[in-house]
């Protein structure tokens, strides 16, 4: 009975030795992806002609452009994110709290301008509110002035359109904070003496407070990190933030003064981020663990309820509703600044561009570079997550750290490291697909990274276990149980991970070459270009898939996951 | 059938904590053996490592004849070649396969032929009572369903042992007590070897032919229920096995049969046990061997301070001196708070 015995025991050791190539193998990759480039970062900002200095910072802070952008930079994200603070927190406590109609359509019509690339709603707000834009026309129609009193090339437009996109993040960040919050901490206080508001006021928003930092710091981040947005709007109005700066730089090209200015853009990100992460901790210490509760009785808005009601259902429907219907009319108009009407609708614009090689090359760019952005890091992903959370590997905790990493590093930072790392031999990706594809594998490997942890962290090792008891072995474990459980995480993070990188544009736009164009490059070149019509089309192509996406999201994964 | 398990000098370290200290047991052939104690008292470790899903650090675990673990051969057969039945705590009923699914999975696994498996799982359900329930997934159970399900899975491959890991914990009060006898009766027809870990000690008292209490990774005790409730060896077991009161006393004199004590407020009295204990010591008395009576010279005197009334029993608390005493009486008279009573002793444990 005992040389059974020692062969089993053999397999045994084997199969943990695999584990361990797997993982020496995927740590290798990580090093080579990730921290090489980044590294790469650092290092060359401090190289000036031949030795180390600090000259390229130097220069950054001696050029009053550069210096403006920074500041630029941070005041316009800091404008943005108290704005969205401000926004998110009030439309999480109407739509949760209060009896506010609809909640449910509300919260999802909310959630909608998260899912739109800011860029695009960047294009469909100078089609609104340009000088020839709808509105503005309907305005000068209205009052029979001459011109409108707002200019959507400024400052004020580009904190305004970046605020629209980065309120959601707000929204969803203290909407959850509030549906985890423990209802008796509200009760309790209403068992005191106090009325609605002022539990609200005394108990409700004080505890979900670090929710609201964490938000509002995100929202920060997601600001500085934006490139659409001030490029788009900003370059007319001759106002420049750091990610523009390092666009400009890199088309003289000045690749020490971009390499330096990246470098402050992730100092500022991380700082904001480091923060951020301490406000979440924080927030853990008031939830409840066992998910269902009793929801606390609502807030009754009274006489409010329908004004309050229709004011959310115009914001909401002017984050999303709105751009989407005008990018959709833009593209179906005979000629831009046609007058609405059905005779001056046309299909033509679709069919210039399917005819249109460098959109069709685009679009199958944008599309291979999706699928294996998406597979490879889901892939990746997988593996360390198991090996982490499952196998409980010190290894592997090491490898989840430096995988979730570039999630603090803006994505501008990523494209100015990929260009450092890979635009020389041996490695010549530059010039080439596959630099925008080993940039997106760095910019996606945290959102897989997480995904596959969550999905996992769901299962319980017991039902592993169970298995292994019932006379599987790990592989078996592994095809019976763990993978069919997992799936429809998988998938809906395949998604979540193929959809933005299917309309990326920050990265690409600083490295795509003649030939290599995505399909974010196109439409920013186009609508750069003053083709608004070609733009507004493959862009309504980009939203129509990105709907349908969600459509999928939603469905494999009960509801639980969406854009 | 006739498969018991054996364990020797078993250790696990976790780190540098040693989870479970050197422990040595046997379940015998068709036994109920139950390892109870607090939760951190390396119960479910040790059952861990009888599965497989552990690596003991040192030790062997043999199942039959059949050595599954020894650390100093470097042997550790994996889970899936032992051949036991075990139900977890949390039931681990598969959510992505309906109940016959679940059930009939280990056989499956097997390669066990389809036909066989059909009969084998309807045999199953029948035993459970969950017939008419094959299609339906976990989802659409009930809590003690769920239960049946991980039972029917660990016993459709009919093992000679079978692991139950705190399985009635997750369950209603009601339900908990009715499995207890129908966990009992399956063991009884299906002459199975079950190892049961619990940290309840009437689960453990109402179930198991053998007990061992743990604390801090090793066995305290072992034995048949009624002689760790009637001679708890340490006072730790007899704190944990039902409900004991301790009182500090001395020890003045004793016999081949019975002994003297003196309690702290002066009084005397003898109690029905001989001892080897001199001087000071920890005397446990349990609520239902002590019987009051409003007069009498048995015993010592006592006040009562509040008596309930629970149907079967009066459960009182009285004061002797500084310390008090919980009394569990079933006389008809209910003594009120302040009256002076008689309390005799019957049997008595006592500790150093």
């Amino acid at each position: 009975m005992s040389s059974p015995n020692g062969k089993l025991t053999a397999r045994e050791s084997n199969a943990l030795d695999m584990r361990y190539v797997f993982l020496a193998l995927t740590g290798a990759l990580f090093v080579g992806i990730i921290v090489y480039p980044l590294y790469h970062v650092l290092a060359k900002s401090f190289v000036s002609g031949s030795g180390l200095s600090l000259a390229n910072y130097v220069k950054v802070f001696s050029n009053p452009t550069n210096f403006k952008a920074l500041w630029n930079s941070i005041w316009m994200s800091a404008t943005t994110s108290v704005i969205a603070m401000v926004a998110g927190t009030s439309l999480a406590l109407f739509v949760i709290r209060t009896d506010i109609p609809c909640k449910n359509l509300l919260r999802i019509m909310l959630l909608m301008p998260y899912a739109i690339p800011p860029f695009i709603g960047a294009i469909a707000w100078t089609q609104l509110f340009g000088p020839a834009g709808y509105i503005s026309k309907a305005y000068i129609n209205l009052f029979g002035s001459y011109d409108v009193p707002w200019n959507i090339y400024s400052t004020g437009g580009i904190v305004l359109v970046m605020a629209m996109y980065q309120f959601p993040v707000v929204f969803i960040t203290v909407s959850g904070a509030l549906g985890r919050l423990d209802p008796s901490f509200e009760e309790a206080s209403r068992m005191s003496g106090a009325n609605a508001f002022k539990t609200m006021r005394d108990v409700t928003i004080p505890l979900v407070m670090p929710s609201i930092m964490a938000g509002t710091l995100l929202a920060f981040v997601g600001a500085i990190s934006n490139f659409g947005i001030p490029a788009l709007l900003g370059f007319r109005a001759r106002f420049y933030v750091l990610t523009t700066r390092i666009y400009s730089a890199l088309a003289i090209p000045d690749m020490p003064l971009a390499t330096a200015m990246a470098v402050l853009l992730a100092i500022t990100a991380g700082a904001a981020l480091f923060v951020q992460i301490k406000f979440e901790k924080g927030q853990s210490r008031y939830t409840v663990i066992s998910g269902k509760s009793v929801r606390p009785q609502t807030i009754s808005l009274g006489k409010w309820r329908m004004p309050i009601f229709f004011m959310v259902v115009a914001v909401s429907l002017f984050a999303s509703i709105v751009p989407m219907a005008s990018m959709l009319l833009t593209s179906v108009l005979k000629y831009w600044g046609a007058p609405i009407k059905l005779s001056n609708l046309t299909l033509k614009h679709f069919s210039y561009v399917f005819n249109l090689e460098m959109a069709r090359r685009a679009l199958k760019n944008s599309f291979i570079l999706a699928v294996l952005a998406a597979t490879v890091t889901m892939a990746l992903g997988a593996v360390v997550s198991y090996m982490s959370v499952k196998a409980k590997m010190k290894a592997a905790v090491v490898l989840d750290i430096v995988g979730t990493f570039p999630y603090a590093v803006p994505c501008t930072v990523i494209a100015i490291a990929m260009i450092l790392a890979w635009s020389k031999p041996p490695i010549m990706l530059y010039g080439t697909l596959w630099i925008m594809l080993a940039a997106y594998l760095v910019r996606y490997m945290p959102f897989s990274i997480r995904t596959t942890r969550a999905t996992l962290q769901q299962i319980h090792s017991s039902l592993e276990e169970a298995a292994r008891m019932s006379g599987a072995g790990w592989l078996q474990t592994m095809r019976h149980i763990v993978v069919p459980l997992i799936k429809p995480g998988l998938i809906a993070g395949w998604i979540l991970v193929f959809m933005p990188a299917f309309r990326e544009l920050t990265m690409s736009v600083l490295l795509w070459s003649q030939g290599n164009e995505t399909i974010g490059v196109v439409i920013y070149n186009m609508q750069d270009a003053g083709n608004t019509q070609i733009a507004a089309a493959i862009s309504s192509i980009v939203l129509l898939l990105i709907l349908v996406g969600n459509v999928i999201v939603r469905k494999v994964s009960k509801g639980q996951v969406g854009l | 059938m006739g498969i018991g398990i054996e364990v020797v000098g078993l250790f696990k370290y976790f780190g540098s904590v040693a989870a479970v200290n050197d422990i040595s047991f046997s379940v015998k052939e068709q036994e109920f053996y139950s390892l109870l104690g607090p939760s951190g008292c390396g119960k479910t470790t040790t059952l861990r490592c009888i599965a497989g899903l552990e690596q003991p650090s040192k030790g062997s675990i043999k199942i039959g004849d059949r050595v599954m673990s020894s650390a100093s051969e470097g042997i550790c057969i994996p889970p899936e070649k032992r051949g036991i039945g075990m139900v977890f705590q949390n039931y681990a009923v598969w959510p992505h396969m309906n109940v016959e699914q679940n059930i009939s999975y280990p056989l499956r696994i097997t390669k066990v032929p389809s036909e066989k498996v059909r009969d084998r799982v309807n045999e199953v359900m029948d035993m459970l009572k969950l017939t008419g329930l094959g299609k339906r997934f976990p989802s659409e159970l009930s809590g003690g369903q769920q239960q049946r399900v991980a039972l029917g899975r660990a016993l459709s491959i009919k093992p000679a042992i079978m692991l139950l890991d705190e399985p009635l914990s997750n369950l209603d009060a009601k339900l908990r007590e009715q499995m207890r006898f129908e966990l009992k009766d399956l063991q009884r027809n299906t002459g199975i070897a079950i190892l049961y870990v619990t940290h309840d000690q009437v689960e453990a008292m109402a179930m198991s032919d053998r007990v061992a209490i743990m604390k801090d990774g090793v066995i305290i005790q072992e034995g048949k229920p009624l002689d760790i409730y009637k001679n708890p060896k340490e006072k730790f077991v007899a704190d944990f096995i039902g409900t004991t009161n301790f009182i500090e006393c001395d020890v003045i004199g004793s016999s081949a049969s019975s002994t003297d004590i003196r309690l702290e407020s002066g009084s005397t009295f003898t109690v029905p046990e001989a001892t080897d204990i001199r001087g000071r010591c920890t005397l446990a008395l349990r609520p239902e061997d002590i019987e009051l009576s409003a007069e009498g010279t048995d015993g010592f005197e006592a006040e009562v301070e509040v008596g309930i009334f629970l149907g079967n029993v009066i459960d009182y608390r009285i004061k002797i001196g500084n310390s008090k005493l919980r009394v569990q009486s079933t006389v008809a008279t209910m003594f009120r708070p302040g009256d002076k009573v008689r309390a005799k002793v019957g049997r008595v444990v006592l500790f150093n």
